[in-house]
């Protein structure tokens, strides 16, 4: 690898992709600034990562850079375009356990569940799995069992 | 009106729906819980292959068509699935119109998906007071130890409780075929007379509903198959 990618980072004016990377030959730290073009409010994220990740000119400084983050980076650049406050479009990627999820838009629930998806995948049985069972189950009854603190102080609930 | 008619157009639908249920051993299950608990992965957990769902004009609702033997029998399922988020605003009545089951689901690892249970529980109780329902406390796989608590919400309401995983499939199966065998349970039930009763109230209060509100009209339309 030519170039030991670092930190990545979005500025907003004019939309660029910023990538601080070591140059492996020279040992140099660089950084590159890559302006992200005809993007818009309503560009895919997703395609424009691939692109960049493919493109000629800049592939081998982002060969390091999951296409996973460059959807990041280019996420952010769009929330900006859509009027949403930096902050706020950092929380998105956050999960709070106590943020009600029903109230989000559907842009906004799928990236918590893009969240919720790598734990999911983690612990996922597959069907080609040695060992899988289809009806598998466990019988948590015999656990000593104590109350849930959800339960607790409330409401007539 | 036009909300009307496009309301007239679901009952329709729902009247030949509803003869179908009577002439088979064909059961209605709905599915109830706020977003991303796991409604849709317990679904497809469950079907595995034959998961081949029938999605409805626009993405709140999908039908995923069971079929499965009982005995000797041979039983047609449809689950019907939708977004916690799209059901946040005001469900439309037909999604509970001649459930036979409900099967209600929360994310252990969120509190708030717990506590608006009795929400949900509370809304479908208006619609449909008698058949069976069951609370699922889904992804023990990201917290076992959640396992050794006991949940009051169950208990209170005398439904029966499951923990199940969606990731690691935890009992999904053994859930799932429990509340199949509930639903014909309660079809087949004699006691019936009662429901008939409830559900005239049920679709007079229906229509009030519809009359009354053109935001119902819109949801309407979307429970029309593609
Ligand atoms: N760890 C873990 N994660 C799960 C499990 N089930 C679902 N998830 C995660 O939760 C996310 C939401 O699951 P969905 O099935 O889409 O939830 P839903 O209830 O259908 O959500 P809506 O349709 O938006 O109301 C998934 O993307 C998974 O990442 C589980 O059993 N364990
Ligand atoms: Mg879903």
């Amino acid at each position: 690898m030519r170039f030991e990618a670092k930190r990545c980072g979005v500025r907003f004016n004019p939309p660029s992709i910023v990538l601080v990377y070591v140059n492996t030959e020279t040992k140099k730290l660089r950084k590159r600034v890559i302006p992200i073009r005809n993007f818009t409010k309503l560009s895919d994220c997703c395609m424009a990562a691939e692109q960049l990740k493919e493109h000629p000119r800049h592939r081998d400084y982002l060969e390091a850079v999951s296409q996973g983050q460059l959807e990041k980076l280019h996420i952010l650049l769009q929330d900006h375009l859509r009027g949403l406050s930096l902050k706020h479009s950092l929380s998105t990627f956050h999960l709070d356990p106590d943020e009600d999820l029903n109230k989000l838009d559907d842009k906004e629930l799928a990236r918590k569940k893009a969240q919720m998806d790598r734990e999911f995948e983690r612990n996922r049985k597959h069907k080609d799995d040695p060992g899988f069972v289809y009806d598998l189950e466990v019988d948590f009854e015999k656990a000593p069992q104590e109350n849930c603190s959800w339960d607790e102080s409330d409401d007539g609930f | 009106m036009e909300t009307e008619e496009m309301a007239g157009d679901v009952d329709h639908t729902f009247d030949l729906e509803k003869k179908k249920y009577d002439a088979e051993e064909n059961v209605k299950i709905i599915c109830l819980g706020d977003s991303a608990v796991g409604k849709s992965k317990l679904m497809e957990r469950f079907l595995m292959d034959e998961y081949r769902p029938q999605q409805m004009s626009t993405y709140a609702l999908t039908l995923y068509k069971h079929t499965t033997t009982l005995g000797n029998k041979k039983v047609l399922v449809d689950f019907w699935d939708t977004a916690g988020q799209e059901r946040f605003q005001s469900m439309h009545p037909s999604y509970y119109h001649n459930a036979h089951a409900c099967i209600m689901v929360f994310d252990v690892q969120r509190k708030i998906t717990y506590k608006n249970l009795s929400n949900w529980f509370k809304e479908l109780r208006e619609y449909r007071p008698e058949i069976p329902c069951c609370v699922v406390a889904n992804k023990i796989d990201a917290d076992l130890k959640i396992t050794q608590r006991s949940f009051n919400f169950a208990k209170k309401h005398g439904l029966p409780f499951y923990f199940v995983s969606a990731a690691d499939g935890t009992n999904v199966v053994k859930m799932f075929r429990e509340m199949i065998n509930r639903a014909l349970e309660y079809k087949q039930n004699p006691s019936d007379f009662m429901d008939e009763v409830m559900q005239e109230l049920e679709n007079f209060d229906l229509e009030k509903k519809e009359e009354n509100s053109d935001e119902d009209g819109l949801k309407a339309e979307n429970l029309e198959l593609v």
